[in-house]
């Protein structure tokens, strides 16, 4: 009971007393494990919004698409529907395709489903604002409507005449948009389309006045809505196009996140990756003061064992404070990043048990990586070693000190400081790469060429998918580049502390405060240049790993001018830390390392 | 000396540091043993191997040979949790340095070792006030070290070192970083605590602080060269005799 007390105690007197290092570890891992929840779970939340809108508008087990309209394809659906297995049907209706235009003359394909203006038993489109069909008037799919910024009241053209919306609706029996159309004329592949519903008699007369290709739907309802592979396998459709389960629309939703998953979980890993440099590098700069606490606790009583569990608690504790942040604020934001077409409702559940789990472990290896190294030293080293514990001495190198001293002082300095702590090195060089990769991802994402959703992939509606990606990667990207920004400043905050005494005594020996801070933010840009050259290569071959197809390269000047903005980001970082550090008195320097 | 009222007992006790033709003895071949309710004082050049001697009692370092007994308890052989476990309840420590948590209270830097033997939160407050108002630190008990004087950090370092009721006392130039006023301070409390039988090993530079002492033995070179009972000194008598009485 003593100890749990005095280990409770131990973490929050350290954490009181290290705030900005628990603020960090805490940011750290709040955004990685909500980067990973969130893209863990999106399928997760997808199948749930549609499973929702489904049973709110009794969406069919199966649709039935004929691509012809000829009295063939109407026998045959008319004869799918005095199948033993349907229990109810809807249709056969019409599918008009058309295009449509906005009073501001934004322009899209779209598929005029022609429907009763009371609906039936089965695929009644719930009506989110306005009302159903009536004559003269039509309802439009709410991600379409969103898309193309149209309300109940407004006005849009569907083939040259003029309708008024007289409501916004969603439906489960279609893909989201901009996949509404699902087959195209005569069976066909479709464009993207957005749907619209009139009703049947409005449908008939805007196909036949202006010639519009057509073809045929009906929905059903199966005995055994599970059944649906039995169904289809039964081969009742000879005459019919296309069968469609509800489980092919629901899987066809995760289609505009075909791209976000990875995005979400490579960049989880890349935020975690940073997490544990940083709080790696805040960790080794508190090494010594850590231990020589260690050496007063064994000296006291503390066994290894309680000494390694409280340095473990304060960041365990953190990191799983981290994690429930992280799923929290993954929970509140999942619902936009998993439907980001406005076609489905319902609310999303929260991550998962196996997300939650995920996310836990992953907070704990932060937590454990990042620590275990100074944890380790504070157990095994001897007591009365720990009491006095002072910085470990940097191994010597001659041919460095040979090398370093052709240069200019800055650089000597720089190189010198860059060779005392090769870990502290490796730890830059990998931030500076993981940076690098994210901006090489996004420069690749913006020279993709981008297809919109207007007539004939005109860009009048943007495509979705590029849209959503983009924002996600530029948001994933933004973090990577804030934590790789704490970690640069952390690091050379620590390197300029356990370097004051001997840049006190470069001062001593007539080196100015210009030349020491140069010094400092060289030693941090040493090893950021290879990082930043390593990042463009390990960029273009992780994105090579998720990415469909062949994507296009962007122009070597885009790379090249990312690497250079990254190293004067870089050096302009690095410079506050270093002039603060090498205003620091010399006398006050050289006592302060004696005592 | 009746070997069984022996407090501390070291035999043929050795400490080399380094290796080959750089190793140093820093304890060579000592024998010693300190009875209970003995004050006893070490003093000796810088290096001579007088803390190393400290740390070898108080399981802090593994003597290169020799036996180191406590309370009848052979010390030496056992692993570090055992020893941790032994230090918690058997010895204080006193540094020269203090060496308190500078994140907790001087209340709760006493507290911590008696929380670690296993006492409960109320037992180890309540025996912590008792201790820090025996050093006259009552008034001080919620300020952090930083906010204390150097005498006033170690009467705190002195009541952590008591909180468990030690066997024996070990300390590390207690006065070193202290000036006359405290050094004053803490050998009083010292004074009081052998009027009561507590068992004192003090490593010191001090003469006045060794005067204080009932014995006092002389080091060089790890070894013991000279091994002097001094006559008893009475509370009252402490600063007339070494000269600090403000």
């Amino acid at each position: 009971m003593g100890s749990i007390v005095l280990i409770v105690r131990l973490v929050l007197a350290d954490v009181r007393r290290h705030k900005v290092q628990a603020a960090m570890l805490l940011l750290a891992v709040t955004v990685a494990t909500a980067t990973m929840a969130l893209g863990l779970s999106l399928r997760g939340v997808s199948e749930a919004l549609y499973e929702q809108t489904r049973a709110a508008t009794a969406g069919p087990d199966v649709v039935a698409l004929s691509g012809d309209a000829g009295p063939a394809a109407t026998s045959a659906l008319a004869s799918l529907a005095d199948d033993p297995e349907v229990v109810a049907h809807h249709g056969p209706y019409r599918i008009v395709y058309a295009d449509l235009t906005t009073r501001d003359s934004t322009s899209s394909p779209v598929v005029v489903h022609g429907f009763a203006e009371t609906p039936g038993a089965v695929n009644r489109p719930l009506v989110t604002s306005g009302h159903w069909v009536r004559p003269g008037g039509t309802v439009l799919e709410r991600g379409f409507a969103t898309a193309l910024g149209v309300g109940v009241g407004d006005h849009v053209t569907i083939a040259g005449r003029s309708y008024p919306v007289v409501g916004i609706a969603v439906t489960a029996a279609t893909s989201i948009y901009p996949w509404a159309a699902q087959i195209g004329p005569g069976g066909g592949p479709s464009d993207s389309s957005g749907l619209a519903w009139m009703t049947r008699s409005d449908a008939r007369t805007l196909a036949s006045s202006h010639d519009l290709p057509v073809t045929l739907a009906l929905d059903l309802k199966l005995r055994d809505p599970a059944a649906t592979e039995a169904f289809l396998d039964a081969d009742r459709a000879s005459t019919v196009t296309n069968l469609r389960s509800w489980q092919f629309t629901a899987e066809q939703d995760m289609v505009i996140l075909k791209n976000s998953q990875p995005i979400l979980v490579v960049g989880s890993w890349l935020l975690s990756f940073l997490a544990v440099t940083g709080v790696a590098a805040l960790a080794a700069g508190r090494a010594v003061e850590q231990t020589r606490r260690a050496g007063l606790l064994k000296a006291v009583g503390a066994t290894p064992g309680l000494i390694a569990t409280a340095l473990l608690t304060e960041y365990l504790a953190l990191a799983l404070a981290g994690d429930a942040l992280g799923l929290g604020i993954a929970r509140l934001t999942v619902p936009a990043i998993a439907s980001p077409t406005a076609s489905r409702i319902g609310d999303a559940a929260g991550p998962g048990g196996a997300t939650v789990a995920t996310a836990t472990v992953l907070a704990v290896a932060v937590a454990v990586l990042s620590t275990l190294r100074p944890t380790l030293r504070a157990m095994r080293t001897a007591t009365v070693t720990a009491l006095t514990a002072t910085a470990r001495r940097p191994r010597h190198r001659p041919w460095l000190t040979a090398l370093s001293a052709l240069l200019p002082t800055p650089l000597l300095l720089g190189l010198r400081l860059t060779a005392r702590r090769p870990g502290r090195a490796v730890l830059q060089a990998c931030s500076t790469a993981t940076t690098v990769i994210a901006i090489v991802a996004l420069l690749t994402f913006y020279a993709q060429p981008t297809r919109g959703y207007g007539p004939d992939g005109s860009s009048a509606l943007p495509n979705l998918r590029d849209v959503h990606d983009r924002r996600l990667l530029l948001a994933v990207t933004v973090l990577l580049i804030a934590l790789a920004v704490v970690n640069t400043i952390t690091l050379t905050w620590t390197t300029a502390i356990e370097a004051r005494a001997n840049m006190a005594i470069a001062r001593t020996l007539g080196a100015t405060p210009g030349q020491i801070s140069a010094g400092l933010s060289s030693a941090q840009l040493l090893p950021s240049l290879p990082g930043a050259v390593i990042g463009v290569p390990l960029g273009v071959g992780l994105l090579s790993l998720f990415a469909a197809g062949n994507p296009a390269e962007p122009p070597s000047s885009w790379l090249l001018g990312g690497v250079l903005a990254t190293l004067l980001a870089t050096a302009a970082l690095t410079a506050l830390p270093a002039r603060l550090a090498a205003r620091r008195s010399v006398a006050q320097a050289l006592s302060g390392e004696t005592a | 000396m009746n070997v069984s009222s022996a407090v501390v007992r070291v035999h043929g006790l050795v400490k080399q540091h380094g290796r080959g033709q750089g190793r140093v003895r820093a304890v060579d071949d000592v024998d010693l043993e300190v009875p209970e309710g003995q004050m006893l004082a070490v003093m000796g050049p810088s290096g001579c191997g007088k803390s190393t001697l400290l740390h070898l009692l108080g399981g802090l370092e593994r003597p290169s040979d020799g036996e180191v007994w406590l309370a009848g308890q052979r010390i030496d052989t056992l692993s570090e949790r055992a020893l941790a476990r032994l230090r918690r309840r058997s010895v204080g420590f006193v540094f020269q340095a203090f060496h308190l948590v500078e994140e907790l209270s001087a209340a709760e830097n006493v507290e911590l070792p008696a929380l670690l033997a296993g006492r409960s939160r109320r037992q180890a407050r309540r025996r912590a006030s008792l201790l820090l108002e025996r050093v006259g630190l009552t008034d001080r008990a919620r300020h952090l070290p930083s906010q204390l004087s150097g005498g006033q950090r170690q009467r705190v370092a002195v009541a952590r070192a008591l909180v468990n009721d030690p066997l024996v006392v070990l300390a590390d130039e207690p006065t070193g970083n202290l000036d006359s006023a405290a050094t004053l301070d803490v050998l009083r409390i010292f004074e009081e605590l052998r009027s009561v039988g507590q068992t004192f090993v003090i490593v010191t530079h001090d003469e006045r602080v060794a005067a204080t002492a009932d014995r006092l033995i002389s080091m060089r070179d790890g070894m013991f060269v000279d091994d002097t009972r001094l006559a008893g000194t009475g509370t009252g008598r402490l600063g007339d005799l070494i000269g600090l009485e403000d």
